[in-house]
């Protein structure tokens, strides 16, 4: 029998599921999605916050889907979206506070990048047109802003996209492969302009095929294959979580038989590849064998002139998930 | 970096979704598309200036079988398309469909875009023609039957565009399944037919072969009222249906 002095024990600590954010502005709860036959998202839940998320998948995992979903360009099936409380498909003020840079190439081609802006800033009631110049400056389009967007690159086109985003001074910003045909220099701006409006609590959700890029900016990730939520949180959280996985390490160093010969007599290592200077390890027990390795090194003498994680990134991880 | 806009007022969103529609949706490939067929009006005006019969009457029966049954549905065709279907397709209509905005002012400001390039290119192209065709005196009948059936067959084109994913083929079959083949048999499709009507609204007006006119459908003002019904109807259609897109985009 409890003892009625004694205060109440404290609740059980809450574990939340690495998929939802408690801060969400963005939920998707068990949504379903299909054309046709093809089902394109299947029971999909999860919920992004302010900061940056990536969105991550193969080719027809459904990401696209998911984002067209969120910013109720298509309905769903089966499930619920909402928006900072909103049903995207239901209740068009939604559209003041989110934006698309949709993947598409399309745009009006007749018209100037701040023609567009401004068409985009008209349609929201915007009449401070300062806030016009200000998303082509974020996107470096100034110098451009008054030629027909006819002749303009891929790149271009994306960030004239993300330009008329910016113009809504959006809270949820959904950018589908935003950094398609960017050059370098672009790429490092826009990721930078990114997080940037990620560290300013808005919502940004960025899908993209380049995972370093991915990586560099986005706190979170959301991986969808074949339409299910596959993982989700931090990528190296999600690595880690992965204990069964083996991972690859590559060492190169000279004279590179020995080390391998007593390596592979440790139950760290669960195989070894040599090729001349160059051994590539296969472990399960990642933190155990960065111990060893210098050890074993040292002990016989072999100097390694380069250690490095083969599979240690979202690439990898992809294709783990995939499989 | 230029500072040329810092200061001003948002435009009406309903002339903002005009202005961009005139500009982006009808860019100069699209205007050779649209002058041809009123190019071809003023070549169906001199064929009928060449027809061993009054001036008036050649030009009437040439208006009723070419100008308000091929010239005035491919013309608008074209126009309606451009305005809603095509944008839809190739993934621009986002940045004007994700606007805290009604459906209706989406839908009346395309129409009236389509309907302010589709009825001044016609009417300008009608008129000219019954001056070739040496039927001056009708050149008022036919402007104004034009600019009415120009503006209730883009409406139906838009809601094509707002039902269909293939807004181009559907309308086609409308013009030739429907109002061609149907609305020659039955007066009933005639009636709902903005080709049929807009015939009917010239030979009203015009007075000229009363031979043309056909039982069972109005004519005249009538017509015009009939053609500007059928408008609000297919406009009404294309803002409900507008709200349940789907915009899949140009991958899909």
């Amino acid at each position: 029998m409890t003892d009625p002095t004694l205060p109440p024990p404290p609740p059980p600590p809450v574990v939340l599921d690495p998929a939802f954010v408690a801060d969400a502005t963005v939920t998707a709860t068990e949504v379903s999605v299909w054309f046709g036959q093809k089902v394109a998202l299947s029971e999909l839940s999860c919920s992004f916050g302010p900061g940056v998320t990536g969105l991550l998948g193969p080719n027809g995992a459904g990401k696209t889907t998911l984002m067209r979903a969120i910013t109720g360009l298509i309905p769903v099936n089966q499930g619920h979206v909402t928006v900072d409380g909103r049903s995207p498909r239901n209740d068009r003020e939604v559209y003041r506070r989110v934006a698309l840079v949709p993947e598409d190439e399309a745009v009006p081609g007749g018209l100037t990048p701040r023609q567009l802006c401004a068409y985009v800033a008209d349609l929201h009631g915007i009449a401070d047109r300062s806030i016009v110049e200000w998303a082509l400056h974020a996107v470096d389009m100034v110098p451009v802003a008054d030629r027909k967007m006819d002749g303009f690159s891929k790149g271009m086109r994306q960030r004239s996209k993300v330009a008329a985003a910016l113009v809504k001074n959006p809270l949820v910003l959904v950018l589908d492969e935003p950094l398609n045909g960017a050059d370098p220099v672009q790429r490092l701006r826009l990721i930078d302009l990114f997080r940037r409006l990620g560290a300013e609590g808005r919502t940004v959700i960025v899908s993209s095929h380049v995972l370093y890029e991915v990586e560099s900016m986005a706190e979170r990730v959301i991986v969808v294959v074949r339409g299910r939520l596959a993982a989700a949180g931090g990528h190296r959280a999600i690595r880690d979580a992965m204990d069964d996985v083996p991972r690859q390490v590559l060492v190169r160093a000279p004279d590179g038989r020995r080390l391998a010969a007593t390596l592979l007599g440790s139950d760290v290592v669960a195989g070894v590849d040599v090729d001349g200077d160059d051994i590539v390890i296969s472990t399960t027990r990642a933190k155990e064998l960065a111990m060893l390795l210098p050890r074993a090194a040292r002990d016989l003498g072999v100097h390694l002139t380069e250690v490095r994680p083969l599979d240690d990134s979202l690439e990898s991880l992809f294709r783990e998930l995939v499989r | 970096m230029t500072a040329t806009a810092t200061s001003g007022r948002a435009r009406p969103a309903l002339l903002a979704i005009v202005g961009y529609t005139l500009r982006a949706c009808l860019p100069g490939r699209r205007w050779v598309g649209i002058l041809i067929p009123s190019a071809a009006s003023l070549l169906f005006g001199f064929i009928s200036s060449t027809v061993a019969d009054t001036a008036v009457s050649a030009f009437t029966s040439v208006a009723s079988n070419a100008l308000f049954s091929l010239v005035l549905p491919v013309t608008c065709l074209v126009i309606g398309d451009a305005v809603l279907g095509a944008e839809v397709r190739s993934g621009s209509f986002t940045f004007t469909w994700m606007a805290p905005l009604p459906t209706w002012q989406i839908a009346v400001g395309r129409w009236l875009a389509g309907s302010i390039a589709a009825a001044g290119c016609l009417a300008v192209a009608f008129a000219a023609a019954a001056v070739v065709a040496g039927a001056g005196e009708t050149a008022d009948s036919v402007a104004i039957a034009a600019v009415f059936g120009a503006q209730a067959y883009v409406a139906v084109f838009i809601a094509i565009g707002c039902i269909t994913k293939r807004a181009a083929v559907w309308s086609l079959a409308f013009v030739f399944l429907v109002e061609r083949l149907l609305g020659a048999a039955l007066a009933g499709i005639a009636q709902l037919s903005p080709s049929w009507e807009a015939r009917a609204a010239f030979i009203g007006l015009s007075d000229a072969r009363e031979d043309f006119i056909r039982e069972g459908i109005p004519h005249g003002t009538a017509a015009l009222v009939r053609l500007s019904i059928i408008s609000v109807v297919a406009l009404a259609l294309a803002s409900s249906r507008l709200r349940h897109l789907r915009l899949t985009g140009s991958s899909d």
